[in-house]
């Protein structure tokens, strides 16, 4: 079990890793999202926000989100360092995503250009 | 929590049957009633509703116990076992791309019949592109223009059903003898195939304003379904005959011209057009997204999993349908054979309610413990009967039909193979194999910029 400090770490990695990709930013610049990440294990919440291209990390929930993530906290923190793809614990039922099926697409492949396969 | 919990019941039940709501609907319904005796149609139509409001039942406590948008291939693979919910949703996909295929040959059926000067493969190519283009650059139908269509096309449908009826009098012959129990039970086991992707409000589970609206909405708009389709049956069989209506790929338009003449051919093509975008438009994002789903876990080729850098649409798997349509869609333009595909997704989707019934005992074995919102009432009798009755349905389509049973065998098959030698090969040839986890040092929030809410 993660702690709510490693997934908070994990985030911050994430979000490093992003704004390193100039490309990305300029590619999620008209995508506009609030992203809610949630353990079921531990109570962390965590926001990820992407407004103009830039990413941002806060602890805590959003009043409402765009797209929810929700995941055991290992899986979470795994999942944002990069250890680990989205796509095993999705089709396995350990990672949920709520949301519209192109935002999945999308954050899936935010996650491949930061950390590839 | 800050879930975004907006959808109403009348977004579920629009989006249960608006799925599920298609041209070729119509040619399944005559099929039905071709089975029967009198007009008695609306007994078996009542009937496979019935049935499926059990199968929903399983369907809501599976999506309770693991609410995904991976669907069956979760279901499935956590009663069971991965391989056998892998090959079940590989048929599965493809079934649905058959259903593709064979609503554009209805659709292109109606259109040539109001357009007579247009040839049906124009209208199929048109269709195809278009949806494909909406598809790769990502364009949405709305809930409220999805409401507007599933809405408009059930009262459009009464209304007619209740202009044809008055025409007639209201004079049915022998509404209550279907003429034999096993020309029953075809008739019903073909009349599931109106009710084809109710399930697939499922992924909505939570977004809905309430938890329990996802279940309240399938029985619904099954319920609501069973009602229109019964009434529109019985309202082709009554005011036309029966041969004209077997012999067209769109007896919906025989019906509309003997009703209400060129504005009601108009009608109906309107209505067509609304029932079919729908079902075109969701057929090709769940196969689309599913093929890019297993490409990403190495199922199927990494190739399938190419995504477009402009639109973030995965291009290669919509154009993979693209072409799998097509090519349905050209084989059943030469061989006429459409109805193959309406008794193979009828069989199909048979099989699938079949192991739904069983995965809800399965998981209740194996999981006792496990938090369900939900379950359904009654012990195991609604699932033990919902698996039983399924799994008689897709033996008697199959018993009648022989090319169904060699191609869902076939297919079978094939795809167990798939799965138990070509996928290994590919997870070991593709999948990534990491030197060690990454795991870095923990961070102090505060230190590293990370707000506080």
């Amino acid at each position: 079990m993660a702690s709510h400090e490693e997934i908070t770490a994990s985030l911050l990695a994430f979000q490093e890793g992003y704004n390193k990709n100039e490309r990305l930013k300029i590619m999620n610049r008209d995508w506009d999202r609030v992203v809610l990440v949630q353990a079921n294990d531990i109570p962390s919440q965590h926001t990820l926000e992407l407004r103009n291209g830039e990413l941002s990390v806060r602890e805590g929930a959003p009043p409402r989100a765009d797209l929810t993530v929700i995941a055991d906290s290992e899986t979470l923190a795994d999942l944002f360092y990069g250890d680990i793809t989205p796509t095993e614990p999705y089709m396995n039922g350990t990672l949920k995503i709520i949301g519209s099926e192109d935002d999945i697409v999308r954050l899936d492949f935010i996650s491949l250009m930061i950390w590839g396969e | 929590m800050g879930l975004k919990r907006v959808l109403t019941l009348r977004t579920v039940i629009a989006t249960s049957a608006g799925l599920t709501l298609a041209s070729s609907s119509f040619v399944a319904a005559v099929q039905v009633a071709g089975f029967l005796a009198g007009d008695t149609a609306w007994l078996a139509i009542l009937t496979g509703g019935l049935l499926c409001l059990g199968a929903a039942s399983c369907f809501s406590e599976l999506n309770a116990r693991l609410p995904s948008a991976a669907g069956i291939r979760l279901y499935f693979s956590r009663a069971f076992n991965d391989r056998l919910a892998l090959t079940v949703s590989l048929l599965y996909m493809a079934v649905v791309m058959g259903v593709v295929g064979a609503e554009s040959y209805v659709l292109a059926s109606v259109l040539s019949s109001a357009l007579p000067a247009v040839p049906p493969l124009v209208w199929i190519v048109t269709m195809y592109l278009v949806v494909t283009g909406m598809n790769i650059r990502g364009i949405k139908i709305a809930g409220a223009f999805q409401d507007l269509i599933t809405y408009g096309l059930m009262g459009s449908l009464l209304v007619l059903a209740f202009i044809a009826l008055g025409r007639v009098g209201f004079q049915l012959t022998a509404p209550l003898a279907p003429g034999g129990a096993l020309a029953f039970i075809n008739a019903v086991a073909v009349g599931v195939f109106l009710f084809v992707g109710f399930e697939w409000v499922t992924p909505l589970a939570e977004e809905v304003t309430h938890s329990r609206l996802v279940s309240r909405g399938m029985l619904l708009a099954v319920g609501l379904l069973s009602v229109v389709y019964a009434l529109f049956t019985v309202a082709m069989t009554a005011s036309c005959s029966r041969e004209a209506l077997v012999a067209s790929p769109a007896p919906q338009v025989v019906f509309a011209r003997t009703v209400l003449g060129p504005a009601g051919v108009f009608w109906m093509v309107v209505l067509s057009l609304a029932a079919s975008i729908t079902t075109f438009n969701a057929g090709l994002i769940s196969v689309s997204r599913f093929i890019y789903a297993s490409a990403r876990e190495y199922v199927l080729p990494p190739v399938f999993s190419r995504l477009s850098m402009r639109f973030f649409t995965p291009w290669v798997a919509i154009l993979t349908v693209f072409a799998a349509g097509v090519t349905i869609s050209l084989v059943v333009l030469a061989t006429h054979r459409y109805l193959v595909l309406v008794n193979l997704a009828a069989a199909m989707e048979s099989v699938v309610y079949a192991l739904a019934g069983l995965a809800v005992i399965r998981l209740r074995q194996k999981e006792p413990q496990a938090e369900c919102p939900y379950r359904v009432k009654g012990g195991v009798f609604v699932p033990a009967i919902t698996a039983l009755v399924f799994a008689g349905l897709a033996v008697a389509v199959m018993f009648t039909n022989f090319y169904v049973s060699l191609y869902l065998l076939a297919g079978f098959i094939i795809l167990w193979w798939y799965v138990h030698q070509v996928v290994p090969v590919l997870k070991s040839k593709y999948q990534p194999r990491r030197p060690s986890r990454r795991r870095r040092p923990v961070a102090e929030p505060a230190d590293a910029g990370c707000k506080k809410t």
